[in-house]
């Protein structure tokens, strides 16, 4: 997808859905058939916006969800890679790990959420640990694939040449396993702030989901679509950011993927 | 084969033991061994208690994820093949893709109500990502040889598009589709225990505040066996529809 295509007819069609919907929005909030609360007005929805991103209270709630995510995510990340590179290159490990994971894999976690709570409370850890979980397997999962196709061939050429296992490792592997890596990690970003909101709007006193649930029971439907507006451009930036950086750190190869919901 | 796959087989017993064997000791009400989870689940289901909620949360899931995969693969497919639609669809589905869908349950319940409508529709909306998307490469993946051939060969268009391009994509569409049964279940239970008046979430929730954690566990059980029955069904599907594909490449 480049920003601006030569075909002026493909732009219009790029262009063409996005502003139907908003064109329809507004007709629909301004004819008077629907009542404001249902479809409050674009302008309406801008002014919310505005003003959550001028209070410093709601960028507070923002970043409670943010950092909530992140945390979550990095912990997964750092597990979930090193798990995931033991078992793509060692046979034991994957053998021990294996069924553990495939058995687990399509289990959805968080009906695991109440006996979180009662663990570890009803603060941050239990949603960060979730948050965890859920990112482990796509992370893992991606990684030990990585470990398994690399090449063999260049493997036994840096042994013959007298590299030490951790040089292998340090050099050929990690290089080689690195697209899987962010593959996985664009997988389970996504993931982290989908967790996030849903445990904030489960049982939350903070952060933008409980934010979300709070305004729509005060029928303050232009704030809780503000709200929206916030979340889905976080999920955005989040993705913008991670495909940044692999296409920095991991410029050599891309691999695409595609997960979330 | 048959070493390593016990090895596997040990660390879940493992699992299971070193958990029974925590619970012998002092422990919180809320934490429940095993072997006392099994007996209560095996009692939920004689007394009739657990099957009514199973059958309220598939009555959910169900149609959500039959609806979006359905609108999610037939858009998709033909986004990969149409240059047009893609136009039109691609940006705003690629763009929209990385927002959690569950924001849009609060918007929605204010639309058709609390009931099943709205979880069905924020199910089938989560659904439709991963099955477009996986759709659209698989028919954009499509050999172009293979395509010359069947023009060359007197093929008509919508010919092409069922026995070229589709079969190609298939092995894609399976990929989406198993990702897009996972995401049902997470966003059934999320929608059932933000509000809900049946199914497994519901009985979690409810199960939790009301202190019978023997109901809460019997209902997470139940929860993570039709998770991985779903999936283990629909890998069966796949295993019979893509049974050429698997006798190609071996």
């Amino acid at each position: 997808m480049t920003i601006l295509p030569a075909d002026p007819a493909s732009a219009l069609r790029r262009v063409t859905l996005p502003l139907a919907a908003l064109l329809t929005w507004e007709a629909a909030a301004r004819s008077g058939l629907v009542s404001p609360l249902v479809v409050p007005s674009v302008t309406r929805i801008g002014q919310q916006l505005w003003l959550l991103a001028s209070q410093p209270e709601s960028l507070a709630e923002a970043w409670y969800s943010l950092a909530r995510a992140l945390g979550g995510f990095a912990l997964a990340a750092v597990v979930g890679v090193a798990l995931g590179v033991l078992m793509g290159r060692s046979a034991a490990v994957a053998a021990a790990f294996g069924p553990l994971f495939s058995g687990t894999y399509p289990i959805p976690k968080i009906a695991l959420f109440p006996i979180f709570i009662y663990l570890f409370g009803i603060g941050s850890l239990p949603k960060v640990l979730l948050v965890f979980l859920e990112c482990l397997y796509p992370i893992v999962i991606t990684t030990q694939a990585g470990g398994r196709a690399v090449s063999r061939v260049l493997v036994w050429s840096a042994a013959n040449m007298g590299a030490s296992r951790a040089r292998i490792l340090r050099s050929v592997v990690v290089p080689a396993i690195a697209p899987y890596i962010f593959a996985g990690f664009r997988i389970a970003l996504p993931i982290a702030l989908i967790v996030v909101i849903i445990t904030e709007m489960i049982s939350s006193a903070d952060g933008l989901g409980y934010l979300a649930m709070y305004a729509l029971a005060s029928f303050k439907t232009d704030r809780m679509l503000a709200i929206v507006v916030v979340i889905a451009l976080i999920g955005v930036a989040l993705d913008r950011l991670a495909v940044r950086l692999r296409d920095r750190l991991v410029f050599w190869e891309r691999l695409d993927s595609y997960y979330a919901g | 084969m048959s070493a390593p796959r016990h090895l596997g087989l040990a660390v879940l017993v493992a699992i299971f033991a070193l958990w029974q064997l925590a619970t012998l000791r002092a422990h919180p009400d809320f934490i429940l061994s095993p072997s006392e989870i099994a007996l209560h689940f095996v009692e939920a289901v004689w007394s009739g208690e657990l099957l009514p909620h199973v059958a309220a949360s598939l009555a959910r899931s169900l149609p959500g994820f039959v609806v979006g995969s359905l609108v999610g693969v037939g858009l998709g497919l033909l986004a990969g093949v149409a240059r047009g639609l893609d136009q039109l669809l691609s940006p705003v589905v690629f763009l929209t893709y990385p927002v959690p869908k569950i924001v849009f349950l609060p918007i929605v319940m204010l639309w058709v109500g609390i009931g099943d409508a709205s979880k069905i529709a924020v199910i089938a909306l989560a659904c439709f990502y991963p099955c477009f998307i996986n759709a659209y490469y698989g028919a954009r993946g499509t050999s172009r040889i293979m395509v010359w051939s069947g023009l060359n060969m007197g093929a008509r268009r919508t010919q092409i598009f069922r026995k070229v391009v589709v079969p190609g994509a298939l092995p894609l569409v399976f990929a989406g589709l198993r990702v897009s049964l996972a995401l049902s279940f997470i966003l059934l239970f999320s929608t059932e225990m933000i509000n809900a008046r049946s199914g497994l979430g519901f009985l979690i929730r409810q199960a939790e505040s009301s202190l019978r954690f023997d109901l809460m566990y019997v209902a997470i059980v139940a929860v993570a066996v039709l998770g991985y029955a779903s999936d283990q069904l629909l890998l069966l599907v796949r295993r019979r529809v893509l049974a050429w594909q698997d006798a190609v490449s071996r």
